[in-house]
């Protein structure tokens, strides 16, 4: 039948819309490997790429939720922020009474991902029962959060004043390589230890981060949930058409007020990574700005910002995507003021390519 | 059955000799898997009504979005006036004086009826920079009184189109063609949203547009309108052009019988289910499944009583903004509700059709695009959606998506649902076969009250008989059923006895034997647009 041969012929625009993100990494990770050659391969930079992108994952994950409801949060730097904030001074303050370091570790970051979750009950709480439109209710956070935490710390900067505990979560990770036995020689004295598996450049064991392992949970537990659970189907069928969710008996509000929430604790524990990762927070810097990184990762990865459709799959491979793009216009010595000029371009390319029949 | 290439030569030298003003040679459409025109050769002449007609799935809308520029044909060409025409988009076929009234009306909610009736071609003053209103407000006017709509005073004109009615936007939408000039107007069902005195005036309407001269297309489900109103009839069936009628000499087309035949490729029985067997059993006996008491939707309907059975199917019927859906819609908690609810003799107050849900009383909406179903998702995700609850496992955390599959696939299977890829969007479907699932998925909710509202809009002749006969079935297993509609066959034939809404509250009501009497429609339409003010027993 000749409808069947039209069927199977090749289109490029169908398969860019889907797999034109994929398309765009591998380009990117040729580009990148071409320019810097091994420096690019190198585990040590490669697990730089993972870790320094992390934090803005986390939130990715979470803004493609709420982007599939047809939401968006604006506030996430903020809550970021703000919850690293309250965090690291609960800490201190158990620190400065007294508390051991364990415990003060522990109850700060429950302090932080409290908070973040609070936050975002607070943006869900305005968006389901105030009524009030995502991109308002969020901009109200985006304004009074940040100006919390500035407010918290005069505008400055809290120095965390737990000794190591702390930055585990920051800056520890998994090493990928064991030492070999004898670390004593035969004089008695202690040898240089040998490692095996990889190492960085000062031939210490490299690491797969804690906070990569974070991201990583964070975007598969997310994936499965958008996929494979009724709060998935949920969160698609009230962003594709909300009157048609409620006539069919699905609880909007609950939903709804759910994945503002959600976002909440993602920014708490994106605020944990990065205050444990600088060992302070900075209330002027932390988060600045980063609402845009994880909504462009977002539409990188093909989500659609009517809301109705997500992939959280692809939004990891954004966040990888702006992130190569970053490392290698710093390598190449652009500018870091132009560079913005060509992540815009990039989010921009992103969503002419990949708009199609849902449009 | 495709005319031999050489028939459709000679068919366009006729057509130009009787000045066809819009032809279609051969046309023929590919969509991915499926041919949805296969050599149609048709043509439209100036100064007449052909009326398109056809089963759901049978290529109408293709053609129209063909004849209308927003599909390309894959085979074959039009001619406008005698020459070749390509249209690659919509505006080229409005350009050429070729338009579409839809059926979803395309008006600017926020903009006034002046504003939506100029879209496009607003007169302008200074140099083209600004709109010359009062302009723009007389035309606007000028073209609403020209189809006899009621919107020409100052103040109507003002009216934002969001405010408007169906059967005023409708208006509107055909005052818009006009002001495009346009010499052929595509109708794609237009009387599908309307009640029967709105219906009646639209037809009138095309009448005027065709004596004046121009073009008018005309698609209609309704075959009684068809024969009334139609200079020519062509029937499609599967792709392709089966059949056309002529008005013969003495004024009288083919009948309404040889139409559907023609349609279906087969005779039809009479398409409502005998209704003696649906009578509920025991009627005096059984006890009310849902009961109404002074009931209605605040500010659109008031002072409802009305109980119904197990097994009974009560009909609502009533002119559009009677306030049917609205009472509907109050019920299962969509709406602020005044009086009282109860629901197997417990008084209920749902907050939401979720709670109305878990008490057994579904609703199936008659704005299946809008409301009852997500057209961009699938046809499993659409069916599922109202009971997921009983496909998860671990608290929601995992939904059995072969168990979801497994129930689209039992009731693609027992509602005779034409849907090959159930995990495809359901707007791949035809209106019959979303209607099913639309009707299934409420069903698998185990209900012992539906309410569905317009049960069979925009669904084709065939497909209508097969939901008759399911709503009769379900009701004889102890359904209780509330059926909405604005056409009368179809309350008559289905239902047991008939409500009739009137501005918001009960008008009267047809008990069986009434409605087995011959002048029951009369009777349904002078209760429900006041002209007989006998109130039927209804307590």
């Amino acid at each position: 039948m000749s409808a069947r041969s039209n069927d199977s012929r090749f289109r490029i625009q169908p398969f860019l819309e889907k797999w034109g993100v994929i398309v765009a990494f591998a380009l990117l990770f040729a580009v990148s490997t071409w320019k810097q050659g091994f420096d690019f391969l190198n585990p040590e930079n490669l697990r730089t790429l993972l870790n320094s992108n992390a934090p803005v994952g986390i939130l990715a994950v979470g803004m493609t939720l709420v982007i599939v409801s047809s939401g968006i949060d604006l506030s996430v730097g903020s809550m970021v922020v703000l919850s690293a904030a309250l965090g690291t001074t609960a800490m201190n303050s158990l620190i400065g009474n007294e508390w051991s370091e364990g415990s003060a570790v522990a109850l700060g970051a429950l302090v932080t991902l409290g908070a973040g979750l609070f936050a975002g009950a607070i943006n869900g709480s305005l968006v389901v029962f105030g009524r009030i439109a995502p991109f308002i209710a969020t901009l109200g956070g985006l304004a009074a959060f940040r100006s919390m935490a500035l407010a918290i710390a005069d505008a400055g900067e809290i120095r965390s004043q737990s000794s190591t505990l702390f930055g585990v979560l920051g800056r520890g990770g998994i090493p990928l390589a064991y030492e070999s036995a004898p670390a004593v020689d035969a004089t008695g004295e202690a040898a240089a230890p040998v490692f095996h598996g990889l190492l960085n450049g000062a031939g210490k064991p490299l690491t797969l981060p804690y906070s990569v392992i974070v991201f990583f949970a964070v975007a598969i537990v997310a994936q499965w949930f958008l996929s494979r659970a009724r709060f998935g189907r949920q969160l698609v069928a009230v962003g594709a058409n909300e009157t048609a969710a409620r006539y069919a008996g699905i609880p909007i509000a609950w939903v709804r007020f759910r994945v503002y929430a959600i976002m909440g604790l993602l920014a708490g524990v994106a605020g944990l990574v990065q205050s444990s990762r600088m060992n302070s927070v900075s209330t002027a810097q932390l988060g600045l700005g980063s609402e845009l990184d994880a909504i462009a990762a977002v539409v990188i990865g093909g989500t659609s910002l009517r809301g109705g459709f997500g992939r959280v799959w692809g939004t990891v491979v954004g966040v990888l995507i702006l992130g190569m793009i970053t490392n290698i216009l710093t390598i190449s010595g652009v500018s870091p003021y132009w560079q913005g000029a060509v992540k815009g371009a990039v989010i921009v390319l992103a969503v002419l390519v990949q708009r199609g029949s849902r449009d | 059955m495709v005319a031999p290439s050489s028939a459709i030569s000679d068919a366009n030298s006729t057509a130009r000799r009787d000045g066809a003003l819009l032809s279609a040679a051969s046309v023929t459409v590919d969509y991915p898997g499926v041919r949805a025109l296969d050599g149609v050769s048709i043509d439209f002449r100036a100064g007449e009504i052909h009326a398109i007609v056809g089963e759901n799935g049978a290529g109408k809308s293709t053609l129209m979005k063909v004849l209308s520029g927003s599909v390309r044909p894959t085979a074959g060409q039009l001619r406008l006036a005698g020459s070749a025409v390509a249209f690659t988009r919509p505006s080229d076929a409005i350009r050429a004086g070729i338009a579409m009234v839809h059926q979803e009306l395309n008006l600017v909610p926020t903009l006034d009826v002046a504003e939506n009736v100029m879209l496009g071609r607003e007169p302008t003053r200074m140099l083209g920079v600004a709109i010359d209103r009062p302009r723009q407000r007389a035309r606007a006017r000028e073209l609403l009184a020209m189809l006899g709509a009621d919107l020409t005073d100052d103040h109507a004109l003002a009216r934002r189109a969001g405010d408007l009615s169906v059967a005023e936007a409708q208006f509107v939408e055909i005052a818009k063609c006009l002001a495009s000039d346009a010499r052929v107007l595509i109708f794609d069902e237009p009387t599908a949203v309307l009640g029967e005195r709105e219906a009646s005036r639209l037809l009138a309407l095309l009448k005027r547009m065709r004596d004046e001269g121009r073009a008018v297309i005309f698609i209609s489900h309704h075959l009684d309108e068809v024969v009334a109103i139609a200079d020519r009839v062509s029937v499609l069936r599967d792709g392709k052009l089966v059949q056309s009628f002529a008005r013969d000499a003495a004024g009288a087309i083919a009948g309404e019988d040889a139409l559907a035949h023609a349609m279906v490729g087969r005779e039809l029985g009479s398409i409502y289910p005998a209704k003696g067997e649906a009578m509920p059993q025991a009627s005096g006996a059984a006890s009310n499944a849902i009961e109404l008491v002074g009931f209605g939707a605040r500010g659109r309907s008031s002072g409802i009583s009305l109980a119904v059975k197990p097994g009974e199917i009560v009909g609502f019927a009533g002119l559009v903004g009677s306030g049917r859906t609205e009472t509907a819609e109050a019920i299962v908690g969509l709406r602020r509700r005044e009086g009282v609810v109860r629901v197997d003799g417990r008084e209920v107050a749902f907050a939401n059709p979720r709670a109305a849900m878990r008490a057994g009383v579904a609703y199936v909406s008659e704005d299946r695009k809008g409301r009852g179903l997500h057209v961009t998702l699938s046809s499993v995700a659409n069916m599922t959606l109202p009971s997921l609850d009983a496909y998860t496992h671990f608290g929601g955390a995992r939904v059995d998506s072969r168990a979801e599959r497994a129930v689209a696939e039992r009731w693609i299977g027992s509602f005779a649902i034409r849907c090959a890829r159930p995990d495809l969007p359901i707007s791949s479907l035809s209106g019959g076969n979303q209607q099913k699932f639309a009707l299934a998925r409420w069903l698998e909710t185990k209900p012992k009250v539906l309410v569905i509202d317009e049960p069979t809009r925009g669904v084709d002749v065939g497909a209508k008989g097969e939901i008759y006969r399911i709503i009769a079935e379900l009701a004889r297993a102890g359904l209780a059923c509330i059926v909405i509609s604005s056409e009368l066959p179809e309350l008559i034939g289905l239902a047991h006895r008939v409500v009739v809404m009137r501005g918001g509250t009960v008008a009267g009501e047809l008990s069986r034997e009434k409605l087995a009497r011959h002048d029951s429609d009369e009777r349904i339409v002078r209760l429900a647009s006041g002209l007989s003010e006998e109130k039927e027993s209804h307590a």
